[in-house]
């Protein structure tokens, strides 16, 4: 593993093509996460179609530097807006916001970049570790095994996201009803082509993913009102902050960044659940939860090393398992797949050297992003105020450009458009996108995995039970399963005794 | 039955409808098994998820149904007073939930996402025949436009018309050139 990754390492530092892809995908994330309606996403799918033609190596460390960036941009514009510029930094607005009006905006600033800056290290340095480890055992998975870990994550994640555990598995269903459109796995039976030529490769990952996020997105932020964006002043000397504004908080950071990391591992959520968790964690174990809100350095640790450190745990299971950990590594798997690697056990015997450059890629990244945020803070919140009536466009046509890349008709857009649209609607209803695009992606190695296993037990459906990983799995989804369900009965009884008492 | 029921009976009654014609389409897929079924056909995997999918689709219907019933019982139980203070309460807690993006959507009527959603519409119909060049210039020039506020617009203007040209011939070249990409050319040649 080491000789693997110093060759990783090699590969990237005598690489300068390599080296200016991260630096400038660092810079792009930072800006999409910086702007407050514009996730990482985004910036992800627009910067898609510029690594088609890329090395894989350079492609995907390019995307991986975007998606660093764009985890730990959303704190400028949530310390110096007070709005989170993705859903990953809300809890900083807590405590960041709060010390910028206080006249502590450099220091919050400097203090975010560090927790960051440290959360993301941690996060990387144990996915680094502990993936191919993971690897060797995932290796050993047959059909049962890989179907009983496919049925976990799609019920796990569709009881974490929405408060209706049924409305989550309906938006998952939705997602695998989609999927099963075009060659049916294993025979190439053609289904719900309708008999288009077009229709029988299916819908393209990347155009659901784009079309689900990307443009769902862009066209929320269309509609919104356009605000005048009014930056805070602040001064930064140095790093913004010193030594004595971390005593007492060692223990938050490794605790929040740990948190962070176990959270990013789980399917479909990631750092923008683990920030408010950390934080809620923080205050409750902290000696003065009272002064939480006001501006404390405690808070913005707290949040900004949590979302950081998922980073490092969503990789892990895209990397061995094939299951994203969230919307960001939903298009890093679309990227992989676009560089003929598919993520999972195989991944790292197939394609080592790859796999090891993108871990050396996300240490230079994390690096990259800490010194940038650091000396062009200035810059960064310069960007903050291009408007959006300039940039929302712009990102369509690349978006567009990315969809039409992917095999030159222009059919690939009207998906795009398609699922634009489909996603507006889902957040209309409140329908969760992440299950629905995990259900997307996992239907086809889930209905491949179950026909196998069925052949391989001549149609015995108990054999599945027999294979002690696939059994424990199957276990853990209905544990999950009958664990949500009573906790939610539990808060909605308590909440309708609070109504009656009100 | 208040509104949020209304629409969440609405997103169980779209599920069912869905997954009723997605079960039809699963019944015309053809199967192929030469060695005996001893297993799953092609057909099979969407057959389940069709019936899944009513199932939960109709699980869902009830509960919110049950739900409204019991809210409904726990008003009439507590007074007209309280009721109304309950109906208050319903209406403030629900749009703050989502953060300040959506609720500043609600706020404004959304004719520039309908108008948005169009204006993609035609650009993609637009995008083979006309060319990348000409259609991206159109697209930039009409999408900033109309998310320009109003009283800005006139300042503007000049910026957008020569952004949108500049940009448009700008990616053009470089993802052709050198991204090697291919990008229609339409009737620019």
């Amino acid at each position: 593993m080491f000789h693997m990754l110093s060759v990783g390492f090699a590969s990237v530092f005598t690489d300068p093509t390599c080296i200016t892809m991260i630096f400038v995908g660092v810079m792009v994330g930072i800006v999409f996460g910086a702007l407050p309606g514009l996730t990482t996403v985004a910036g992800l799918s627009m910067f898609l179609p510029v690594t088609y033609v890329m090395s894989s190596h350079v492609g995907l460390a390019m995307l991986t530097a975007i998606y660093i960036g764009g985890i730990s941009g959303g704190l400028i514009s949530a310390i110096l807006l007070n709005m989170p510029g993705t859903p990953a930094s809300i809890a900083t607005t807590f405590d960041g916001a709060p010390m910028a009006r206080n006249g502590e905006a450099g220091k919050a600033l400097g203090i975010a970049v560090f927790a960051s800056l440290i959360g993301t290290m941690l996060g990387v340095a144990v996915m680094i570790f502990a993936a191919p480890m993971l690897a060797i055992l995932t290796l050993k998975f047959g059909p049962w095994e890989y179907f009983s870990v496919t049925f976990f994550a799609l019920t796990l994640i569709a009881s974490l996201t929405e408060k209706s555990v049924v409305k989550g598995l309906l938006s998952a269903m939705f997602g695998m009803m989609i999927a099963t459109v075009g060659l049916s796995p294993t025979d190439g039976t053609p289904r719900f082509t309708f008999g288009s030529l077009q229709l029988s490769s299916g819908f393209h990952l990347l155009v659901v993913l784009v079309g689900l996020y990307a443009i769902r997105e862009v066209l929320l932020a269309a509609s919104a009102k356009e605000q005048e964006v009014k930056v805070l002043e602040y001064k930064m000397k140095g790093l913004g902050f010193g030594l004595r504004d971390l005593k007492g908080n060692w223990f938050n950071l490794l605790r929040s960044s740990l948190l962070g990391l176990g959270i990013g591992i789980l399917p479909g959520i990631g750092g923008s659940t683990s920030n408010i968790i950390a934080y809620s964690m923080a205050k409750n174990a902290s000696k003065h939860p009272e002064k939480y809100g006001t501006g404390i350095p405690d808070g913005i640790i707290a949040s900004e090393s949590s979302n950081n450190a998922s980073i490092g745990g969503a990789m892990i299971p895209l990397l061995t398992l094939g299951i994203p950990g969230d919307g960001a590594t939903a298009i890093l798997l679309g990227g992989f797949m676009l560089h003929g690697m598919q993520p999972g056990p195989l991944l790292f015997q197939q394609n080592g050297p790859v796999v090891y450059s993108v871990f050396a890629a996300m240490v230079l990244g994390t690096i990259f992003m800490a010194i940038l945020m650091w000396s062009g803070m200035r810059m960064f919140v310069k960007i903050l105020k291009v408007p959006n009536h300039i940039l929302i466009p712009l990102i369509v046509v690349l978006c567009s450009i990315g969809a039409y890349a992917l095999s030159n008709r222009v059919f690939d857009m009207w998906g795009l458009l398609l699922f634009g649209f489909i996603g507006l609607m889902m957040q209309r209803f409140g329908i969760p996108a992440p299950p629905f695009i995990l259900g997307f992606i996992l239907e086809g190695s889930l209905e491949l995995n179950l026909r196998r296993g069925l052949e391989y037990s001549n149609g015995n459906w108990l054999d599945v039970f027999t294979h002690p990983i696939s059994a424990t799995f199957l276990a853990l989804t209905l544990g999950s399963l009958i664990m949500t369900i009573v906790n939610n009965h539990r808060a909605a009884k308590k909440k309708l005794a609070q109504g009656v008492e009100n | 039955m208040s509104s949020d029921s209304k629409k969440e009976i609405g997103v169980g009654v779209f599920f069912f409808i869905f997954a009723i014609a997605y079960m039809v389409g699963a019944s015309k897929i053809s199967t192929f098994t030469p060695f005996g079924n001893r297993g799953l056909d092609s057909r099979s995997v969407p057959e389940l998820l069709g019936i899944l999918t009513i199932i939960l689709s109709m699980t869902y219907m009830g509960q919110v149904w049950l739900k409204e019933r019991k809210l409904k019982k726990i008003l009439k139980e507590s007074g007209a007073d309280s009721a109304q203070a309950g109906d208050q309460k319903e209406t403030t807690a629900t749009p703050e939930s989502k953060g300040t993006i959506v609720s500043r959507i609600n706020s404004v009527m959304p004719v520039k996402l309908i108008l948005s959603l169009i204006y993609l519409a035609v650009y993609t119909a637009l995008y083979q025949p006309l060319g990348f060049i000409l259609s991206s210039i159109f697209f930039l020039i009409a999408e900033s436009f109309l998310l320009v506020n109003k009283d800005e617009r006139k300042k503007w203007i000049l910026f957008i018309v020569l952004f949108s040209v500049g940009v448009s011939i700008f990616i053009y070249f470089i993802f052709t050139k050198y991204l090697t990409l291919v990008l229609p050319s339409g009737i620019l040649g």
